[in-house]
């Protein structure tokens, strides 16, 4: 906006010391007519704005009008001496680097300035904090009647947990919080090196909070030693470890054989104890509630989507070798005329038109086969980790979790309840992941091909050139996709309190039909506001560190 | 600088490539390639681009899958065999055009992560295997460093550090050279000199004549998925056999 007078660029501008004004105010005021009526109209604008609010804040307008013009004496007097101060210019090339600029910067601080004493006026001021003091007789026109928060705490936090078991969400909240605190002390530069067998083991911690935390909020019920269990148990353990051993995925040692087959009899022998000690009594799932039910879909939800979601990128992705064409018609066309056997029947007891349609039901083999031959070239896995992608992509969430809640006693049987948290977070995992996923494979796809062939090269099988090669490289790639996801995942899950689950939002409801607490939603709604954009703050300022931390290595 | 030499072969003929044809597509890459190289030899693959060079060094890895005819290296054959495959490319290493170091690791991680993982060596010895590369492609200085942080001729003696230290017989290079800096070209070609002096069987395409012509023990011309020529370098420079060699070497020559 500065040009002097000594040297002339070949537009006819002057570089150097001193001010043009000409140019000075064409490039504020009257370079064109638009530019005109906007700086008048701003400047109307924001004066009548500022003399409303000298009216009803005079104080606090005068405060800012002052430091507005200070800052602009400021800037000039930069500008005219070339001698700024590292704030003026800030000032300058931040808030008053043009006409236009300066009004609107104006107008904004006194917005924000009404704005803030609104808000202190209500939430401070006029506020009433006392939580024996929240019926209608207490409460003050322009005054928040904070003592809801209060009152309401056990709802707001655990819904309709008894309060004889509060003690066990406080032991969950400690042992999370000392877990955290234990990993960023460990994690630090300085003790990283040294303290790496205590890293190790808090991993492993970490590997079992799930089921930890499970015990803490469901508890364990009590009943007979299982022996059958055990026996059954061991043996799927070890089948696995043999099945993993014959493919070539683990190396046998009898060390690892040996851990295998005792791991399950140790674990369910401190299962039986915990449940017959009486500690961690069951409760009943439906009776979460508040914030504590938000948390815990919110996070079963990340920490399922997103193993779930790597294997469907993968599968999407997978190459493998398909079925041919010469196996796939001939059983699809032989199914299908065994099939047919039942359409007669059915067309005989069918009551309406859609149920004579349904008779010709094994035609979908047909079109199954076709699919998986035309579409996918015989690749099962690839065609069925799509079809469910794009199946789950094109439903609503809500839907899901309807289908969830409502669909799946028909499925359950007789006499037995699925608690609702357990079907909403399987509809919600489900849905995620397909999401998930699909943010996975662009980052899959972001890897340059050199990196597939130098680790064939090399002599990496499948498994290990994803592990060690391209998934660390693709998920660093998708970090800001899947944070997005999982602050997504936070949020979202409010969505739960449509389908008659009382989470921290859905709680709301019931607080507010309360005689005491009659309708005072406002401060429950601020209250709310604050707790989800920390949360989501949280996790977004993580997700930057993380990205920082992993930057290293860029190209 | 004195290399270490390759692990011996126990056959007379390491690689044995029998009528390779090769297409991608309606298109053939390859048209019938026959070679046979023994241990310890060094061949230079010359030819115009398209010509199917870099197409049949990489059919010798399983980059690419051949149709037809038969590849045996070091006695085994590639086959769909996955295991066969593996086995192959433990044996013969590969340093590209674009280096393909993982930007993600560190150079020794780059260079150790297959020795642990395939090979199944213990971290320290694959650890001291690596930094005695790094000090014989010259920088063992760089070992701490992300590949991001290194000039292209680094990264490509890294490259190469990273193949020697799975401990191959066989060492195939795909035009090495080609995009690198006038300047950094001779470091890394100081390198492929001392290995081809120490013993290992070496096919590589490259444009460098003078390279071609000092180290190789025959030099293979090929246009149109074919092997046109196979000659000596002094025969292959001074006296070609071929009409379509002696155009490649006039219009290479001449400018």
């Amino acid at each position: 906006m500065t040009t002097n007078s000594e040297l002339t660029t070949p537009k006819g501008r002057t570089i150097g010391r001193g001010i043009n004004w000409k140019l000075f105010m064409q490039d504020n005021l009257t370079g064109s007519w638009m530019q005109t009526i906007t700086v008048l109209f701003l400047a109307l604008v924001t004066g009548f704005f500022a003399y409303g609010r000298y009216e009803a804040l005079p104080i606090a307008t005068l405060v800012v009008l002052g430091a507005w013009v200070l800052g602009i004496v400021a800037v000039v007097i930069g500008e005219l001496f070339h001698k700024h101060t590292s704030l003026s210019r800030w000032l300058k090339e931040n808030l008053l680097n043009s006409f236009s600029n300066s009004l609107l910067t104006l107008f904004i601080a006194l917005v924000l300035v009404s704005a803030i004493n609104g808000i202190w006026q209500w939430g401070y001021v006029n506020a009433n904090f006392n939580p024996a003091e929240t019926t209608p007789e207490f409460r003050s026109d322009n005054g928040a009647t904070w003592g809801v928060l209060w009152g309401a705490r056990k709802l707001l936090m655990t819904g309709w947990l008894e309060p004889v078991h509060s003690w066990r969400v406080w032991l969950s909240l400690g042992f999370i919080l000392t877990m955290w605190a234990l990993t960023y002390v460990t994690s630090r530069p300085a003790l990283k090196e040294k303290l790496r067998t205590v890293r190790k083991v808090l991993n492993g911690f970490w590997l079992l909070s799930p089921v930890v935390l499970y015990i803490f909020f469901a508890g364990v019920p009590a009943g007979e030693y299982n022996i059958r269990g055990i026996i059954i148990g061991v043996c799927v353990l070890v089948a696995i470890y043999a099945l993993l051993w014959s493919q070539k995925v683990i190396p046998f040692n009898w060390s690892s054989i040996v851990t295998t087959a005792f791991a399950w009899p140790l674990l369910y022998t401190i299962w039986w104890f915990i449940g017959n000690s009486g500690q961690f009594s069951p409760i009943d799932p439906d009776k979460w509630g508040g914030l504590m039910l938000t948390l815990i879909i919110a996070s079963s939800v990340i920490v399922l989507a997103f193993p779930l979601g790597m294997v469907l990128a993968l599968a999407r992705r997978s190459e493998v070798f398909g079925i041919p064409a010469w196996l796939i018609w001939p059983v699809a066309v032989a199914t299908t005329l065994w099939g047919f056997t039942t359409t007669p029947e059915l067309l005989a007891t069918s009551r309406n038109l859609v149920e004579q349609i349904m008779s010709f039901w094994p035609l979908l083999i047909l079109a199954i086969a076709y699919m998986i031959h035309q579409v996918f070239n015989g690749n099962i896995v690839a065609g069925a980790g799509t079809t469910f992608i794009e199946l789950i992509r094109s439903v609503p969430l809500i839907t899901l979790l309807f289908m969830g809640i409502v669909m799946a006693p028909f499925f359950s049987g007789e006499g037995v309840s699925i608690p609702k948290p357990w079907l909403v977070i399987v509809g919600y995992t489900l849905f995620s992941s397909a999401y998930m996923a699909e943010a996975i494979r662009g980052g899959l796809q972001a890897i340059p091909k050199g990196q597939y062939e130098a680790s064939d090269a090399l002599g990496f099988n499948g498994s290990q050139k994803m592990r060690f090669i391209i998934l660390p490289q693709a998920l660093r790639i998708v970090i800001p996709a899947i944070v997005g996801q999982f602050i997504g995942a936070f949020k979202s899950s409010s969505l739960v309190s449509i389908v008659g689950l009382f989470d921290f939002l859905g709680i709301n409801r019931s607080i507010v039909s309360n005689p005491d607490w009659l309708g005072l939603r406002l401060e429950l709604y601020v209250f709310m506001a604050v707790i989800y954009f920390t949360g989501s703050s949280v996790m977004s300022a993580y997700s930057r560190k993380l990205e920082a931390q992993l930057g290293l290595g860029d190209r | 600088m004195e290399f270490e030499g390759p692990a011996q072969s126990f056959v007379d003929e390491i690689i044995i490539a029998e009528n390779v044809h090769k297409w991608f597509g309606e298109f053939e890459a390859l048209r019938g390639v026959s070679l046979r190289v023994k241990p310890g030899e060094v061949i230079v693959i010359l030819g115009p681009s398209g010509s199917g060079k870099s197409t049949f060094i990489r059919c010798l890895n399983r980059l690419e899958e051949h149709q037809e005819g038969r590849i045996i290296m070091d006695g085994i054959e590639l086959s769909h065999d996955i295991r066969n495959i593996q086995e192959v490319r433990r044996e013969v290493g590969m340093v590209f055009q674009q280096f393909n170091l993982f930007p993600h690791l560190t150079v020794l991680d780059n260079i150790t992560l297959a020795p642990i993982n395939v090979r199944k060596w213990t971290r320290d010895h694959a650890e001291e295997i690596a930094m005695k590369w790094l000090t014989r492609v010259g920088i063992p200085e760089q070992a701490g460093k992300y590949p991001g942080q290194l000039s292209g001729g680094q990264q490509q003696r890294v490259a190469i550090a990273r193949t020697l230290s799975m401990q191959p017989k066989i060492l195939l290079f795909d035009e090495p050279t080609s995009a690198l800096d006038p300047e950094m070209i001779k470091e890394v070609l100081d390198v492929m000199r001392d290995l081809a002096k120490s013993g290992y069987t070496i096919l590589a395409v490259t444009h460098e004549m003078g390279f071609a012509r000092e180290v190789a023990d025959r030099i293979i011309f090929m246009d149109a998925g074919k092997i046109v020529e196979v000659n000596t370098p002094e025969e292959f420079y001074n006296n070609p056999k071929e009409e379509r060699t002696k155009l490649f070497l006039n219009q290479i020559l001449q400018h």
